[in-house]
């Protein structure tokens, strides 16, 4: 009884340390978190008549690296750890015309659905960039969330040292809007004439701050 | 223009003017449009979209003669709901009322403003009374629409002017509601191509036979005495003077002015029944403006002299007479030609062929059915919604009391894409430039325009 005591206190110990160290690693995480301004998110897609773009620059969220993460030339290629949240409000991309924006909004479901969402789940640097301040050419995984549904996405991405507290990632990756079970608009015309197309492509610069503060643990 | 028989011909201008969505899709990209066959409905996958946004409640301060087109304008728009209407005098509030029953009617228009339903106002007061109510409403965190023009006064109008600036989280409009047309929009598109070569002057006119006299009350006749009034110009040739700096894409330098009481003469009037004014352009343009309350010859129109052609816009429809030695735009030969005495005007109308369509079967004015006042409203409630989903995106997501980065946000974004209207900055330069050309009227000399009187900052 006494033995499994012992091993009980024991074990509690190292889990206190495990777990203070843990803290401790995690209280070090580099965070940045989303610039109110700077940041733009691009939708360009085509229809039967013309291609079309709409446009946000509303893109909150937070990216945090490893500890002692520098972007800086002693960043070797390979695995960096990192994490990202980024979400950007549907209502926010403007075509500059309401009605537009209405038949879009619809299409993604945004009173169901009012955000689109990104989790970054994979890093790895491929090379050194040209220069100190980059850009730095990334593989990136992650998960995109559109209209409720969830996928897998991998793009090249690229991160800027704009300052030494500022960063920009940039990026643009190729989707179909029916993955996401969006049904691609085909607003009624007097001549029945329009029906934009299922492949939409994103591009993306967004712009973050670095955190005073520490991560929290993940 | 009727068709001789069922053939669809199909050309370019015809398929553009088919629907304003696909011309708005089409506006959207700018790439080459081709014409294509008519696919059949299943072939689409064609859905029904709401196109209508939010409704907005609104208010009406000031239930005149123009607040009651305001309010009867709002009641036919799909989501701009009249929650309460104001004015101190009881006629006029209760003949709004009619339009919107189920209004509360309150005499003080901060009884209005104190409502928190109402998320937006339209103040169509007299103008010397818009400054208070405007910066109150602003400050009461309401969406304004502030009827032209905004203020009686240059003092006033920049008043105004600052406390929009201060009020970011609302949107604001003047009433300058050409500027949401598409007819107007068409014109200005146009024009600005260069299709009346070198401009080389302009000539705008108001002229009708009645008193401007309503009611016995001193106070409903604030246009008469020049302590409230702006004049004849500044009233209502504000429209015409916002359009002229519009279509010349530039600001007066100087006004001159002169002005008399002909025709009224023994109602104690000190506000001129006829006026004549020019305003200088940069480049020796001039816009020569007349307006009268003396007769009503040729009532009121508008004339862009160029090189190449001439542009008359008069009742929101507009010809283009061209000089033989005009270059050939080639789709002019098509198009619906009017006569003028011996002149023949080329009709500039946007979505021409629809019209044509239409007023086969409805008339010929069918293509002007919606007023400039309606599309300036349906923006007016667009622009408030898109502004307020902006500002509630931007506070769900960052700390809405940086201010500094909620207007960049604000001005990169949502300012650039709002729904065609008057915004503060047209609606105070063309205030300023028509209260001097007032001034000018009054003072019977030429006043040289600062360039920072049309400042806003």
């Amino acid at each position: 009884m006494k033995t499994t005591k012992a091993c009980g206190s024991l074990l509690a110990g190292c889990l206190l340390v495990l777990a203070l160290a843990r803290v401790n690693a995690a209280e070090n995480w580099v965070a940045y978190s989303a610039s109110p301004t700077g940041s733009k998110v691009k939708i360009d897609g085509t229809s039967t008549l013309h291609a079309w773009t709409m446009e946000s620059q509303l893109v909150s969220g937070k990216m945090e690296f490893e500890p002692g993460f520098k972007l800086d030339p002693s960043l070797k290629p390979g695995k960096v750890n990192a994490r990202a949240q980024i979400s950007m409000p549907v209502r926010q991309f403007k075509s500059t015309k309401d009605a537009m924006d209405q038949v879009m909004q619809q299409a993604m479901k945004e009173p169901q659905f009012p955000k689109i969402e990104y989790r970054l789940t994979e890093l790895v640097l491929k090379e050194a960039p040209k220069m100190p301040e980059g850009p730095y050419p990334f593989d990136s995984k992650g998960e995109l969330v559109i209209a409720g549904v969830t996928n897998k996405i991998a793009m090249p991405i690229t991160l800027l040292r704009v300052s030494p507290t500022r960063v920009k990632v940039s990026g643009s990756t190729d989707l179909k809007m029916t993955d996401y079970g969006v049904t691609p608009p085909a607003p009624k015309l007097a001549l029945g004439a329009l029906k934009t197309g299922d492949d939409i492509k994103i591009t993306f610069d967004w712009v973050a701050n670095q955190r005073a503060d520490a991560a929290k643990a993940p | 223009m009727k068709k001789n028989d069922g053939h669809q011909d199909l050309n370019r201008r015809e398929f553009l003017s088919g629907s304003s969505l696909s011309t708005l899709m089409m506006l959207m990209g700018g790439v080459a449009i081709q014409a294509q066959d008519k696919p059949k409905e299943e072939e689409t996958g064609a859905t029904n979209y709401q196109t209508t946004g939010a409704p907005v409640k609104c208010g009406l301060i000031g239930c005149g003669a123009w607040g009651r087109e305001i309010i009867k304008t709002l009641a036919v728009l799909p989501n701009a709901p009249v929650v309460a209407v104001c004015d101190t005098f009881a006629i006029g509030r209760d003949r709004a009322q009619k339009s919107a029953p189920n209004a509360a009617a309150h005499e003080d228009y901060r009884k209005v403003l104190d409502d928190k339903e109402v998320q937006a106002v339209i103040v169509a007061t007299p103008s010397h009374l818009h400054r208070e109510m405007v910066v109150a409403a602003l400050q009461a965190g309401k969406h304004v629409y502030c009827e032209a023009p905004l203020a009686a006064n240059h003092e006033d109008a920049r008043a105004i002017a600052q406390a929009v600036q201060s009020a970011i989280k609302v949107h604001f409009q003047a009433g300058l509601q050409m500027r949401s047309d598409p007819q107007y929009l068409f014109r200005l598109q146009f024009i600005r191509s260069g299709a009346l070569g070198k401009t080389v002057k302009a000539r705008a006119q108001w002229q009708k036979k009645q008193s401007w006299r309503t009611y016995s009350a001193k106070e409903m006749n604030w246009r008469l005495q020049r302590a409230t009034s702006p004049g004849l110009i500044g009233e209502i040739g504000v429209h015409q003077v916002d359009a002229a700096i519009a279509y010349i894409n530039a600001l007066p330098v100087a006004v001159t002015g002169f002005g008399g009481i002909l025709r009224w003469t023994d109602d104690g009037r000190d506000v001129p029944d006829t006026v004549q004014s020019v305003l200088e352009f940069p480049g020796g343009v001039r816009l020569s403006y007349e307006a009268t309350l003396a007769s009503s010859f040729d009532a009121d129109y508008e004339i862009y002299y160029g090189t190449d052609s001439t542009i008359m816009i008069r009742d929101n429809k507009a010809w283009m007479f061209k000089e033989v030695d005009a270059p050939l735009l080639g789709w002019e030969v098509y198009a619906q030609k009017d006569s003028f005495y011996k002149e023949t005007g080329i009709a500039l109308i946007l979505d021409a062929t629809k019209s044509t369509k239409a007023a086969a079967a409805t008339g010929p004015d069918a293509a002007y059915m919606e007023s400039p006042l309606r599309h300036a409203l349906a923006a007016f409630v667009a622009n408030c919604n898109s502004h307020a989903a902006a500002v509630n995106d931007f506070s769900d997501n960052f700390d809405i009391s940086d201010t500094a980065a909620l207007k960049e946000y604000l001005d990169t974004s949502i300012n650039k894409v709002k729904t065609p209207h008057a915004g503060l900055r047209e609606g105070y330069q063309a205030t300023v430039a028509a209260l001097k050309a007032n001034e000018a009227i009054l003072k019977g000399q030429k006043i040289v325009l600062q360039k920072e009187w049309f400042d806003l900052a």
